[in-house]
């Protein structure tokens, strides 16, 4: 009997054991990465870094001012296209759970999804590069905005499922039309959660890279013209690292950094939304 | 005060008075039978009818109490003394239009030496002393008072059980006064049973407050 | 002097091909208290639904048959204005949860654009939460979110939401079946009370709450209307044999 029980104990320390090993084996690695990033990219960061464009080969020094500016302008629209479209359809999914148009919307989102962001920029590059003649800041947001919207409709759909029906209902019951009472109650009350939704789909599209070759192509010059190219801190990222020159491999590290901290900000962003704006029922 | 508080209250309120109602009848009876009034004893007998209809309504108003808000402890109590109480008091009703019946069926007045030597004025009085008491130990909860009512019917009780003895005496003496002496025997006998109906009444009252059940005690027990 | 506020005429319902309500005639009188009971699935919490036009949210909803509200059909009003005019509580108290105490009682104003001054505001919120007996207890917590109050509480505060709009008729779906006794007691004396100004109809599966505190009780019994009368007719002496086991507690 008291064997049994010692044997038993083992067992379970043993797999203790193996759990941590296995969680230390995971997060290690990313450990390291970010701390190698933060290592290779401190050093280029200073002033100049975000207030300069980047200098001709041979020369040292520079920024990427540009590239931030440029990705600033092009997330900014994404959002701006994809939050309005991805809430409503993420109300209509919620809202009509068992039509056959809900059906096959769920099965388009989860298709987009899944679908490259390779292909998405070609796709926008055949639709909206080509016929008008050149690249824009404004077809790189519309490919972004693609990858952006599962993201929305899914958080959207689920954070109002979750709110009771009797929330509605009270609102209803007052004879509120239904109309202002998604508006006014439902959205309000569903807020920590779409907006949370909304703050995963920018930290994603910020790393995005290659449907921006495709779409904005990126600019050495500082541009605001949204109908011309426009450059953005992953396609300097790809750029400069790929490029001979040992300076803008540093202004390459930089910017990892920076972007590195932009999506752990965001992450921690959506935790204080959630923790701030969550209402209870 | 809720709902259920309400309708306990007015259930009393309507058996205090059925109990007014009740002991005014019973003076009534007196006052026809110490002055021979058929008038007063007519109209006791016609407000016997009033004494029914309280006696209707407050059996209605306990099944409802009941049936609609399940009461319990001493809201149940109440409730429960209420019907018996209800009963006691219509079968005093009962006997006082009994007595007045006989005021009025009667062919001549009483003689007074009946009065002195049964005593039935006393028991008259008597009985209507502990009706109020026990009205006034109803209306108060006072459980001390509904206690004094046995034992002064036990006052009732001797002047009932001496009555036999005394009515022969007076037939013996006066056989022509044969007649009066029944009905003042019947008088007696009604009184005994109404200070039976109060005793009951008090019995109740003692259950409704106390939650002590004082019936069938041998009389030892009794205090 | 009893008048009747509501009627329903040989009134019909379903969900899909399922009927959940058959042939119900009815009349409700104003100013009192109606029960509306029976066991699970007999359609009680269905009719009042239809009463004030919920039961046509549902996908599949169908209805036949006339309600008549002051003798105007119900199903040729916008639901919207009908809503305004018969407040509905549910069983879980759901006070808005963005909203303070104060927003909520007027939230039913506020959300249909209908303007007040500070001060007719003011005096909506007082009233409304002195008719539920809450002004004391929250009156300096009004900007406070109304779901830090307890369930009863909650429950009264959504009360006086429904009340807030001045209805005629207030529906009520089981309000205390997730209260505790006493808060459930509470809201027994309130609906006593509110029954001076309001018509109020309510669905419960407890009988005793339905002795306690209604006028007129309506037993339904898989879908249909089985009795209707007064709770102390019924309670004391029904007249069919259904509802005599139901009350008896013989069956469901």
């Amino acid at each position: 009997m008291e064997n049994n029980i010692s044997f038993r104990n083992f067992k379970n320390y043993f797999f203790k054991a193996i759990i941590l090993l296995l969680t230390a084996v995971s997060v290690v690695p990313l450990m390291l990465i970010l701390y190698y990033i933060v290592r290779q990219g401190i050093s280029a960061i200073n002033w100049d870094f975000f207030v300069n464009l980047p200098k001709p080969v041979g020369e040292i020094g520079g920024g990427i001012f540009n590239a931030i500016i440029g990705s600033i302008i092009i997330i900014f629209l994404a959002s701006l296209i994809a939050i309005p479209i991805g809430v409503s359809i993420g109300i209509y999914l919620s809202e009509n759970s068992k039509s056959r148009i809900s059906y096959f919307s769920r099965l388009s989102v989860d298709v987009l999804q899944g679908i490259p962001s390779i292909v998405l920029g070609i796709i926008i590059y055949l639709w909206f590069v080509k016929p008008f003649g050149g690249f824009s800041a404004i077809s790189g947001s519309i490919a972004l905005s693609l990858i952006m919207l599962p993201s929305i409709i899914k958080s959207t759909e689920e954070t109002l499922k979750l709110i009771p029906n009797s929330l509605k209902e009270a609102s209803l019951a007052l004879g509120v039309p239904f109309y202002k009472t998604i508006l006014r109650v439902i959205i309000p009350a569903g807020f920590s959660g779409i907006l949370s939704g909304i703050i995963l789909g920018i930290a994603r599209i910020s790393g995005e890279t290659a449907p921006l070759l495709f779409t904005s192509f990126g600019n050495p010059f500082t541009s605001y013209n949204v109908l011309k190219p426009m450059s953005s801190i992953p396609l300097i990222i790809f750029n400069y690292a790929t490029s001979p020159y040992e300076d803008w491999h540093r202004l390459a590290w930089g910017a990892s950094f920076i972007l590195i901290i932009f999506i752990l900000f965001l992450n921690i962003l959506t935790k204080l939304t959630e923790k701030k704006w969550k209402v209870q029922f | 005060m809720t709902h259920l508080d309400t309708e306990l209250q007015l259930l009393k309120k309507s058996l205090i008075e059925m109990f007014a109602l009740v002991i005014h009848q019973m003076n009534k009876a007196k006052e026809a039978v110490a002055k021979f009034d058929k008038d007063l004893a007519s109209d006791v007998d016609i407000n016997e009818k009033r004494v029914n209809v309280y006696e209707l309504k407050i059996d209605r108003d306990c099944e409802n109490i009941l049936a609609l808000y399940n009461p319990v402890a001493i809201d149940l109590r109440l409730v429960l003394a209420s019907l018996k109480i209800n009963y006691n008091l219509e079968r005093i009703g009962d006997y006082a239009q009994g007595i007045a019946l006989i005021v009025k069926d009667a062919k001549r007045p009483f003689d007074k030496e009946l009065f002195s030597k049964t005593k039935v004025l006393d028991m008259f009085y008597t009985s209507i002393v502990i009706m109020n008491d026990a009205m006034e130990a109803f209306e108060t909860e006072n459980h001390h008072l509904a206690r004094t009512i046995f034992t002064k019917d036990e006052k009732l009780d001797e002047i009932n059980r001496k009555a036999n003895y005394s009515i022969s005496e007076l037939i013996i003496n006066k056989p022509e006064e044969i007649q009066q002496c029944l009905n003042i025997l019947s008088v007696i006998r009604k009184l005994e049973r109404v200070g039976d109906q109060t005793k009951n009444i008090a019995e109740e009252i003692i259950f409704y407050t106390e939650a002590k059940v004082l019936k069938h005690r041998t009389k030892k027990k009794e205090k | 002097m009893e008048s009747s506020v509501l009627k329903s005429e040989n009134f019909n319902a379903w969900f899909g091909s399922a009927q959940v309500l058959k042939d119900v005639s009815i009349e409700i009188t104003r100013n009192q208290v109606t029960a509306v009971m029976g066991p699970s699935g007999c359609g009680k919490t269905t009719f009042i639904r239809c009463i004030n036009r919920m039961h046509e949210l549902t996908h599949d909803a169908s209805v036949s048959g006339k309600i008549l509200f002051d003798d105007t059909d119900v199903y040729k009003i916008s639901p919207i204005l009908l809503r305004r005019k018969i407040g509905m509580v549910f069983q879980q108290p759901n006070p808005f949860p963005t909203m303070s105490i104060y927003q909520n009682i007027i939230a039913g104003y506020t959300l249909n654009g209908i303007s007040l001054t500070k001060i007719q505001k003011d005096d909506v919120v007082e009233q409304s939460l002195v008719k539920t007996s809450l002004w004391d207890e929250v009156k300096d917590n009004l900007h406070k979110k109304g779901t830090f109050l307890s369930g009863g509480q909650q429950q009264r505060l959504c009360i006086a939401r429904s009340i807030a709009m001045k209805p005629e008729i207030l529906l009520l779906d089981e309000p205390t079946s997730a209260l505790d006794p006493i808060s459930t007691s509470k809201i027994e004396e309130l609906l006593y009370e509110l029954k001076k100004q309001y018509t109020i109809i309510i669905v419960t599966h407890n009988m005793q709450q339905a002795g306690r505190i209604s006028d007129k009780t309506a037993f339904f019994y898989i879908g249909e209307l089985i009795e209707y009368g007064k709770t102390k007719d019924i309670f004391t002496n029904p007249k069919h044999e259904r509802t005599q086991n139901y009350i008896t507690g013989r069956f469901g």
